[in-house]
């Protein structure tokens, strides 16, 4: 269980960082090892409760700073609910909290005195489904800016350009801004979702699972968004999809349930070994597809 | 692998299922049905175009524009009109829609958001019971409530009343309407850091405002055909004329809030309420103008709901 093994044999990513990875950590007993990226967003002993059913157990990730970082599992594995606790989305669920602490630059965001309105402004989100709100594309996008007191409409509007040129969407609503943003096709509809989750300058982008309504082309372009948008922001994909994963994440976690339901980490690692060298036979089960 | 070779064995095996079987039976049950179905819609529909047709013919002979526009004559002279009954239901409408849509919405979005709190469950529980209670009860508390402590009736305490009567329907429809809004646009605005209240009117209600308008038109409807209430409310002021209230203001240079006050401190009438009392005069000619006056109550009640359904077709197709 050493981490020299930094030339995996199969390349599978298009875009494999430069000199970066071998942040591995194999199991909750390893520590996590750190060469050329910093971590942004850290989790410590992270157990999740939904009432008295404890939906994660011992999770301890790292994620490293504008990489993108995979999470792949079975259904029900608590992919999605690690990745709403990221942001504290899980709070809206009644009834649920956490044992352990998640870090955003070190600092504990469940801590007494975070504003979670910080936290989410600094942790977008992209949901599964797209989701406009009902209103205009530029009312869209400029929700959010808006929302942190930004009322002159020309800053607005260099905010709602640059941030749907962000999200390759510019030149396909330049025209039609005052269109409802609920007539694009779905497609479009998620990158407005992304451009809205730009607009207010986060450091994280979530994505939970982003590509599973749509159609392959549609896919391709939030692949190929994601690889542009990782020169400056952290991003962290849940997805059911593995050649996804393999495709356009650097580093992947794979999560299982263990005999009590609980969601636990099983492997985590840069996504070239997960996918052709993993240390744990579950992890090589579920990728090679003999399982789940 | 166990799938598989158990749809074989199925396969090779003796079949249960015969289509044949029983197929004219099922096709003339089928045609029974269907047509009994028809007829029984057809049948409901029957006291609709009963009531609007009788309605219209027994009403349509005072159908003048006097009749809008003119107050009640004294008995034995021709010609008068309802316009004081007519303005009545209006201030009387209006005024329970102010009392009865912002409390109703507000209680709607901490219903449907926290529905397993004590609160949640005893407002949920209230509504029930609040919707069940009889008008005419509703009316003997607006009377204890805002009649007897003041001294006389008054448009304000017909406005309560009705206020009162509207809120468990504005309670429900709006709560509904709010749970259809799909959870994901709320959180789509919370993950962007917007706080609850601001998602709530600014997404949510956006989204889920055609069915609550229409909730709002339905109840106003039906508040505007109410008569026990107004009965020890309102009740009934055959001089009542806005018109006349604001020229005499102005007149005496009273402000805007004296001319406000003068409104809604005197008893009013409403057209259910003057129907009421049409109804109960041994004057043909009363009689018959009772006649007209329902005509135009259900004129304005259709009209509501029409204003109501066209502006959910404009709203949803503009999206």
């Amino acid at each position: 269980m050493d981490s020299n093994q930094a030339k995996p044999s199969l390349e599978l990513t298009h875009e494999k960082p430069k000199g970066v990875p071998v942040l591995v950590s194999f199991s909750k007993h390893d520590q996590t090892e750190l060469q050329s990226a910093d971590i942004k967003i850290e989790t410590v002993n992270l157990a999740v409760f939904y009432g008295k059913f404890r939906a994660l157990s011992d999770i301890n990730i790292s994620i490293p700073e504008k990489r993108i970082t995979a999470i792949i599992g079975p259904s029900g594995c608590g992919k999605s609910t690690l990745l709403r606790s990221f942001n504290r989305m899980n709070d809206l669920v009644p009834r649920s909290h956490i044992e352990g602490e998640i870090r955003l630059d070190g600092e504990n965001i469940f801590a007494m005195g975070i504003d979670v309105v910080n936290v989410r402004r600094r942790i977008g989100m992209v949901f599964q489904r797209p989701n406009p709100f009902p209103m205009s594309i530029f009312e869209n996008v400029a929700y959010g800016p808006h929302l942190y007191g930004i009322r002159n409409h020309r800053v607005l509007q260099e905010i709602v350009e640059k941030s749907l040129h962000q999200a390759a969407l510019w030149d396909e609503v330049k025209d039609k801004l005052n269109n409802s943003g609920m007539a694009l096709s779905g497609g479009q509809q998620q990158r407005l979702c992304i451009a809205r989750a730009l607009a207010v300058e986060p450091e994280v982008i979530l994505m939970d699972e982003p590509a599973s309504a749509l159609d392959p082309v549609s896919t391709l372009k939030i692949e190929d968004l994601m690889q542009s948008l990782k020169t400056n922001y952290t991003i962290v994909i849940v997805t059911h999809n593995m050649q996804q994963a393999a495709r356009v994440s650097d580093f992947t976690a794979f999560m299982m349930i263990d005999s009590n339901r609980a969601g636990k980490m099983v492997e985590f690692g840069p996504t070239a070994h997960i996918f052709t060298n993993p240390k744990n036979k579950q992890t090589e089960d579920y990728v090679t597809g003999r399982f789940g | 692998m166990s799938t598989i070779t158990s749809s074989h064995s199925r396969r090779s095996a003796t079949t249960y299922i015969n289509p044949a079987n029983g197929y004219n039976r099922r096709k003339t049950i089928n045609v029974i049905m269907l047509v009994l179905t028809g007829l029984l819609t057809l049948l409901a529909l029957v006291p609709l175009f009963w009531i609007v047709s009788y309605i219209f013919i027994k009403g349509s002979q005072y159908l003048t524009p006097s009749f809008f526009t003119q107050l009640p004559r004294p008995l034995g002279m021709p010609g008068g009109g309802v316009l004081h009954a007519i303005e009545g239901t209006l201030l009387l409408t209006f005024l329970s829609a102010l009392f009865a849509i912002p409390p109703g919405v507000l209680a709607a979005f901490y219903t449907a958001y926290h529905p397993q709190t004590p609160l949640g469950i005893a407002v949920r529980f209230g509504t029930d019971v609040l919707s069940g209670v009889p008008s005419i009860v509703i009316g003997i508390f607006g009377y204890a409530l805002i009649v007897k402590p003041q001294g006389h009736y008054s448009a304000l305490a017909g406005g309560v009343a009705l206020a009162i009567l509207m809120v468990p329907t504005i309670i429900r429809t709006t709560e509904e309407m709010i749970k259809l809004v799909p959870q994901s646009l709320r959180e789509g605005a919370l993950a962007l850091g917007s706080p609850e209240w601001i998602t709530s009117f600014k997404v949510t209600l956006p989204a889920a405002l055609s069915g609550i308008i229409t909730g709002f038109m339905l109840s106003i409807a039906r508040a505007s055909g109410e008569t026990a209430p107004l009965l020890f409310t309102a009740l009934g002021n055959d001089r009542f004329e806005i018109g006349q209230l604001i020229r005499g203001g102005i007149q005496n240079k009273d402000s805007i809030l004296t001319i406000l006050g003068k409104i809604l401190d005197q008893p009013v009438d409403s057209l259910p309420l003057t129907l009421f009392k049409y109804t109960q005069q041994p004057y043909p000619e009363r009689v018959n103008q009772a006649w007209t006056v329902a005509l135009i109550l259900m004129g304005l009640v259709l009209l509501t709901n029409l204003i109501a359904r066209v502006w959910v077709i404009i709203r949803t197709s503009s999206n």
